[in-house]
């Protein structure tokens, strides 16, 4: 056992399979304590932001009814929301729920915030993951293609077009594809999640793609530009490498060269980028869907803000919260089994 | 015919196999006019508090001159204390799940409607009761004749169905029935086949929730019948379609302080009252001096019309209370029988110069557009006035001592009380410049508790100017300046007749919907 652990040290013998499992488990509940700080300094953060905003819930409520809405009314709608206790009172009021497993109850759309969440995040996440899946191989693809062909035209037109990717506003391309394939084109349809007038059982599988195709491409379009330029350099970085020399020497032609030698190298930094990007991800969410009517969490999310729908807006900032961290995580897992270089860093910390 | 007829169908974007029972009116209409109701269908939460709840049928209605017309009820009466509501209900209607609609499901209804902490304000409730199987009693805290418009307003709910679940599955007696809501993005509803009322020519209707950018490009691509656009939009052309303004008591004015800084403070510690603003004079001049018609054109592109009070066009409004044109001329006599004299460009009374600021919303175009130029019209006649965009943030802190710009609307005359009655002083956004005048009160006191309509409309009128000459508005005390009344601009299929809408309130979209089993499908 002592010698087990003296091996350890070193870098070649390779840990015991209990060994292994325990730094596993240390690294998990490490990532899970933090997960539960980082959570908690989230929600005090965004209660406390909440609390000062100078938008009063009710007023945002009533919106264009003020005329005709009474004081005696707007006391009535405060104590249907629990607007009287004072803010410290309601916050652990809020905790007290949440630890019990109960999200609340959403002004904005009088459902608990669980249902509006699960419904919501279900049609995002259509979107977003096919959105994620298409910037990172349309950007990766692209990238390889611009770092094997670097200083070439493939490689100078791939790199103008991620630059004005990344400069160009989503809501802007977005209403820019709406226009030319829907409006003049007519091949997609303007708006939502289903076909327009259409009952639900009656909507097919390939109703929803076809309603997904836009938005997700506009959405995917804000991951692309990083992907693209980090992927690029990360091939271009391998292919002048000396190993890829020795290969071409021995006779291996590009395209060999590319599969055996530099995939690995250059995807690291395209799904560390592509992990990581989640936050990006909802951040244009909210936009591509506000611009195509399509009913996700960034369309709830700009409605809760509005209306200063308290509950609402905090289950959503802690969702979306879990959703980058593991992102992350994942993202920095994955770099590291696929980058052994890394690894070897970590150990010599 | 038939290749003509599915042509229309095509052009306009309807479903292209339809052939209503009508002949040839399409099975389908697809709108996109917004307005979707985020916490859903329950009326006793507010929804359908512009009148027309679609797939609930409220007691009273108003028709497109906005009179009051029975609906549910056959008759309604008015105790002479006007504390007891009396309404009889028909005995024919029945829900869409079949079961008759009650005079118990009404006192539900108002009962809940009256504790539920929604849009639609029924406080002034005491009780309701039903008496027998087609009587009504609704008893009132206070009396209160804008209480009819709780009568318009207020969709009847089932009792028996009225659940957790009410809100996304509502059950009624309207002209349309639920079909199915895709949050966000569209509500279909479908010809309610028990309805009591005339049978609407189309089959199914179709809400699209789309963004007013979108709405547009759905008009375009011909896959909507109408479409609601902000004005800044409805100069562009779309085939097929012709665009309709219709108009609104969706207004703009200037409120000034009525009362003159004294040091007094409200109870929060804000500041009331301001020196220049607090003179007839100065508010009768900027009255005369400003040239609406140029702001209707110049700010709202055309689509608007002069704003002579708070209630143009409604039943209610006083027609002699309007300054009509504009005459710079008559300002100047005005301030200078007051006794402000021009000094340098801008006019001096005793020390105080005719100058005052204007506060309104930033982030709103139309106000800061009004707002500039009404700063421009007055300075000739030796006025000063500092347009100034800030956030509702500061307008709360100095609303009692600065002029504001605000937006009102409503074809509830509540709103007029609200604005001018000494007891709404420093209340919400109400009679925010502590506008007092006891001949105008007592007449917005006794059309408050009138118990018949023609008396209280009587009285509503004085209260803007009665035969002595006294009144609110601008040709007596002008507690405001009036500038606009806003149009509604929506872009309408050229096969759609949507007859004679009626003037909408505040709020751009739903209202247009009050006449729709009225809409005819002319290709």
């Amino acid at each position: 056992m002592a010698l087990d652990l003296l091996s350890t040290t070193t870098e070649e013998a390779p840990p015991t399979r209990t060994l292994r499992r325990q730094r596993l488990l240390t690294a998990l509940a490490t990532r899970l304590i933090r997960l539960v700080l980082l959570l908690t300094a989230v929600a005090v953060a965004s209660f406390a932001l909440m609390s000062a905003s100078p938008v009063d819930p009710v007023d945002a409520y009533v919106g264009g009814d003020i005329a005709a809405i009474g004081p005696e009314q707007r006391a009535q709608i405060a104590e249907r929301w629990g607007l009287d206790d004072p803010p410290v009172e309601r916050f652990g009021h809020w905790l007290g729920q949440i630890v019990r497993g109960d999200l609340g109850q959403s002004h904005t759309f009088n459902q608990p915030v669980v249902d509006v969440i699960a419904n919501k995040f279900l049609t995002s996440l259509a979107l977003m993951a096919v959105a994620w899946c298409l910037s990172g191989l349309i950007g990766f693809t692209l990238g390889l293609i611009a770092g094997v062909r670097r200083g070439r035209w493939a490689d100078r037109v791939i790199t103008w077009w991620a630059y004005t990717l990344a400069s160009a506003p989503t809501f802007w391309v977005g209403l820019l594809l709406l226009y030319i394939f829907s409006v003049s084109l007519q091949w997609t349809p303007i708006c939502c999640a289903v076909p327009v007038g259409t009952v639900a059982s009656d909507v097919g599988l390939l109703d929803r793609l076809h309603h997904l195709l836009l938005p997700a491409l506009t959405l995917s379009l804000v991951g692309i530009a990083p992907v693209v330029l980090h992927t690029r350099q990360a091939t271009a970085v391998a292919m002048s490498s000396d190993y890829v020399a020795f290969a071409r020497a021995q006779g291996e032609r590009t395209l060999g060269l590319v599969v055996h030698r530099v995939l690995r190298n250059a995807a690291g930094p395209a799904l560390l980028l592509q992990f990581s990007s989640l936050g990006e991800l909802f951040g244009g969410s909210v936009l591509a869907e506000q611009v195509f009517s399509y009913p996700g969490l960034g369309a709830a999310t700009t409605a809760a803000a509005l209306g200063q729908d308290v509950p609402l807006l905090l289950a959503i900032t802690l969702f979306t919260t879990v959703f980058v961290y593991s992102g992350n995580q994942l993202g920095d897992l994955l770099h590291t089994w696929l980058d052994p270089r890394t690894r070897r860093l970590e150990a010599a910390r | 015919m038939v290749l003509g007829v599915v042509l229309a169908a095509c052009a306009a974007g309807v479903d292209e196999n339809a052939s209503g029972k009508s002949g040839a009116a399409p099975k389908e209409l697809r709108l996109a006019i917004g307005g979707e109701s985020e916490d859903g269908y329950d009326p006793t939460l507010g929804w359908g508090r512009y009148g027309s709840p679609l797939f609930q049928s409220t007691l009273l209605a108003r028709d497109a001159d906005l009179n009051i017309v029975n609906d549910l009820a056959t008759k309604h009466s008015v105790s002479a204390d006007g504390l007891v509501w009396t309404v009889d209900i028909r005995t024919d209607a029945k829900f869409s799940d079949g079961k008759p609609v009650t005079t118990d499901d009404v006192a539900y209804t108002f009962t809940t409607a009256g504790r539920s902490g929604g849009l639609t304000d029924v406080t002034a409730l005491a009780k309701a009761v039903a008496v027998d199987n087609d009587t009504v009693e609704l008893h009132l805290k206070r009396p209160q004749s804008t209480f009819v418009n709780r009568l318009v307003s207020l969709g009847i709910v089932p009792k028996h169905a009225h659940g957790k679940d009410y809100a996304r599955k509502p059950i009624g007696s309207g002209p349309f029935t639920f079909v199915q809501w895709d949050e966000g993005q569209q509500l279909i509803v479908q010809r309610n086949e028990n309805y009591y009322g005339t049978e609407p020519v189309f089959e199914r209707v179709v809400f699209t929730f789309t963004s007013e950018d979108a709405s547009l490009a759905a008009a375009k691509a011909g896959q909507a019948s109408m479409a609601a656009v902000p004005s800044s939009l409805a100069k562009t052309t779309v085939s097929g379609m012709k665009v309709v303004p219709v108009k609104s008591v969706d207004n703009r004015g200037v409120m000034f302080p009525y009362v003159a800084d004294t040091g007094k403070k409200t109870a929060e510690g804000l500041p009331i009252g301001n020196n220049v603003t607090s003179d007839k004079a100065i508010r009768q001049a900027i009255n005369q001096a400003v040239d609406r018609q140029a702001l209707v054109d110049g700010v709202l592109e055309g689509f608007g019309s002069p704003a002579t009070g708070p209630v143009d066009g409604l039943p209610w409004y006083e027609p002699s209370s309007a300054i009509n044109g504009n005459d710079p001329s008559k300002a100047k006599q005005l301030l200078d029988a007051a006794g402000w004299r021009d000094n340098g460009g801008v006019r001096e009374k005793a020390g105080v110069k005719a100058a005052f600021t204007l506060l309104y919303p930033a982030d709103d175009t139309i106000r800061q557009g009004l707002a500039l130029s009404v700063a421009d019209m007055v300075k000739p006649i030796g006025i000063q006035i500092t347009a100034k965009g800030v956030s509702w943030d500061v307008i709360d802190k100095r609303l009692h001592a600065d002029a504001v710009l605000f937006g009102w609307g409503s074809h509830d005359p509540t709103e007029m009380y609200n604005l001018y009655s000494s007891t709404q002083a420093g209340i919400e956004y109400w009679n925010t410049g502590y506008y007092s005048n006891p001949i105008v009160q007592e007449n917005l006191e006794t059309a408050l508790s009138a118990t018949d309509q023609a008396e209280a409309t009587k009285y509503w009128k004085a209260a803007q100017h009665d035969a002595d000459g006294n009144g609110f508005g601008p040709s007596a005390d002008a507690a405001w300046a009036w500038l606009v009344n806003l149009q509604h601009t929506y872009f309408v299929s050229d096969c759609l007749d949507i007859g004679k809408p009626q003037i909408e309130p505040h709020g751009h979209g739903w209202p247009i919907t009050a006449g729709i089993t009225g809409w005819r499908w002319t290709c």
